[in-house]
């Protein structure tokens, strides 16, 4: 509601504006997600800036008046803390024919809904997005991840590229017996 | 439902090398193992660390039973069932945090943080005053002890003392990683589920023949992060180039990550503690930095034996001390079911910049998306899965390498088997688990795993 109630008091040409950006960054998610989709992870990582951060905290279930330690930080243990080299390893590994949990691989689709633009300052986009990645592995393996995705995006020639990615899955115990797909 | 000893001998034969794969999937002996090993043994519960204040809780886990360890007001530790005396519900809800007191949201009881009932309410009107406070506390686990801060809770009140229990193996194990400095856990425990047998996790831990097939692909260069300041170390786990068509085609010593020689050393100790892996000097060992183990503090607390044992120590049953500065839990669930929890330590007063290093190192080995262990659950659970089919089930599982031909040398109050890659910690464990089977005494589970001449 409060969104809406800002746009109207916006002049037309920025809302327009704002609808583009909106665009924009809707097919970069789509172009990467489909990327992922069809295993182009080579092109898929050089979304990614030089010096980008790959983060999905340790969710806990704690008491509502200590949810501000729901999350773990960066600094503290995480499920993924990687840098873009360590997402190029990762790559390496899953092409390398002998990355046992990914060969054969599984069948995955990633579902990128509720955009939303948080900050922008021209240059760079601090946007929140919401993914179901479901997967499914041999014949009857399935598994659904679910969550919110906190990235920094930077727009560099006219494309964006992604500087920093926080990924909140909605599970605190892993119900998945391992991440080997990306986020 | 009890199954006769000589039963429980069938499943596990030391002298074949045998192991039925009955014990991965049947329900009654997963029962058993609840009743005779879970109920019984000592088992990890957190570290100090985790709970500096009063108040300060982590909610763990012994066999089924939901335990709340929690700091006391005088800085002791107690561990207590999380569930209320009167219904049963669950007294706390959270997985970890500080408590001023528990509140079940049944009915109202209300625990002091040391399990003490305090309130309950209708106690004058609807209790007529009638109901002895002081019996129906939070119930608290029989045993609970620390060794260097690592929390341990059995269930039996006729159990060893830690110590004792843990014995010389066990207390080694520990120490690799209490002799490292002032250790704290750093927050976040990971924790995911695979569909896997417990036992086969715990098996997996002295296995240092799979490495170089289950996580080829994790070793190459720019895969796999290391401590190792040089290349070579790093090179040496190059697997990108092994033709992998046939085992046969495996050049084994050139290109395991277990050293050139596949120096290894194996210490088993009493109620079923092992440890296995390369020595402190193996050049398999190039992967995580062994430096700490030169300082005069460390070679004292790990004594002349323990200093070049860098393996990784399982403390019977499911308590696994990684190389990688972690410990990690084999919980199990059910027969096909094992929590996994990570907890990783590092010492207080390294400067930040190392201490944010072996975090990210951590994160990126081990854990659900750790480059070794994602591909670790695949073959667990496949090993699982094979031990339900009636035919598969006839086939035992195979542990003969280096069988009959591990000579135990005792020296420093540890028993030691030196050589190459063998099955000689999972043997021990095992046969272990097998004696505790059987629901002995403690004197004579003691006697009947106490390391002999050979294995």
């Amino acid at each position: 509601m409060q969104m809406s109630n800002e746009m109207k008091s916006v002049a037309r040409e920025d809302r327009i504006a704002a609808m583009f950006l909106h665009y924009e960054v809707e097919r970069f998610y789509y172009d990467e997600a489909a990327l992922l989709d069809s295993h182009r992870y080579e092109e898929w990582i050089e979304l990614f800036a030089d010096d980008a951060h790959y983060f999905m905290p340790i969710r806990r279930t704690r008491m509502q008046r200590e949810l501000d330690q729901e999350f773990t930080k960066p600094g503290e243990m995480a499920f993924f803390d990687d840098t873009k080299m360590l997402l190029a390893g990762r790559i390496k590994k899953l092409r390398s024919g002998r990355s046992w949990a990914e060969d054969p691989p599984s069948r995955t689709r990633h579902l990128i809904t509720n955009v939303r633009i948080l900050k922008d300052d021209g240059r760079t986009f601090e946007v929140e997005s919401n993914f179901h990645l479901y997967r499914t592995r041999l014949n009857s393996e399935e598994t659904s991840w679910i969550g919110s995705r906190r990235d920094v995006l930077r727009r560099v020639e006219g494309c964006f590229q992604i500087v920093d990615r926080k990924i909140f899955l909605e599970q605190t115990v892993l119900l998945s017996r391992n991440l080997s797909n990306f986020f | 439902m009890a199954l006769a000893n000589t039963e429980i001998d069938e499943l596990v034969s030391l002298e074949r090398g045998e192991v039925d794969r009955r014990i991965y999937s049947d329900p009654e002996i997963f029962e058993l193992e609840m009743e005779r090993i879970f109920a019984r043994s000592w088992l990890f519960l957190c570290h100090e660390s985790q709970i500096p204040e009063p108040g300060d809780f982590f909610q763990s886990v012994m066999g089924r039973d939901n335990v709340l360890v929690v700091r006391q007001r005088d800085g002791s530790i107690k561990a207590m069932l999380n569930t209320c005396a009167h219904r049963g519900n669950a007294v706390c809800r959270a997985e970890e945090g500080n408590a001023k007191n528990f509140l079940c949201t049944y009915h109202g009881w209300s625990y002091g943080i040391d399990g003490r009932l305090n309130g309950v309410p209708g106690f004058k009107t609807f209790y007529d005053g009638q109901l002895d406070k002081s019996r129906h506390g939070l119930a608290q686990v029989a045993q609970v002890a620390s060794y260097k801060g690592f929390v341990f809770g059995t269930h039996d009140a006729s159990a060893p003392p830690l110590e004792e229990f843990l014995g010389a193996t066990g207390r080694l194990g520990l120490d690799q990683i209490a002799a490292r400095g002032d250790m704290v856990v750093v927050p976040g425990i990971q924790k995911f589920i695979i569909d896997c047998n417990w036992k086969i996790a715990v098996d997996n831990l002295f296995d240092w023949y799979h490495p170089q097939i289950t996580h080829a692909s994790a070793f190459q260069p720019g895969v796999m992060p290391t401590e190792a300041p040089n290349a070579a170390a790093r090179e040496k786990i190059d697997l990108s180039e092994v033709n992998m068509d046939s085992g046969a085609a495996l050049d084994l010593p050139a290109t395991g990550i277990s050293g050139t020689k596949f120096d290894q050393v194996v210490v088993i100790g009493e109620y079923g503690h092992a440890i296995g892996g390369p020595t402190a000097s193996s050049s398999g060992n190039g992967v995580f930095d062994q430096t700490w183990r030169i300082g005069a503090e460390a070679r004292a607390a790990l004594g002349p034996v323990g200093v070049a044992v860098a393996g990784h120590p399982n403390i019977f049953p499911t308590t696994w001390i990684a190389v990688s500065v972690q410990l990690s839990l084999r919980i199990p669930r059910d027969p096909g079911h094992t929590e996994i929890w990570w907890f990783t330590f590092v010492d207080r007063n390294l400067p930040r910049e190392t201490r944010d290093f072996m975090v990210t190192i951590a994160s990126r080995v081990f854990g659900p998306g750790g480059v070794l262990e994602q591909d670790d659950g695949e073959n667990w659970a496949q090993a699982t899965a094979q031990t339900r089919g009636i035919a598969s089930r006839r086939m035992k599982h195979q542990l003969t390498m280096g069988l009959g031909r591990g000579k135990i040398i005792k020296e420093g109050g540890l028993s030691r088997i030196e050589g190459l890659t063998a099955e000689h910690g999972q043997l021990w464990t095992y046969h272990s688990w097998a004696q505790w089977m059987k629901g002995l005494s403690w004197d004579e589970l003691k006697k009947v795993t106490t390391p002999g001449e050979f294995i």
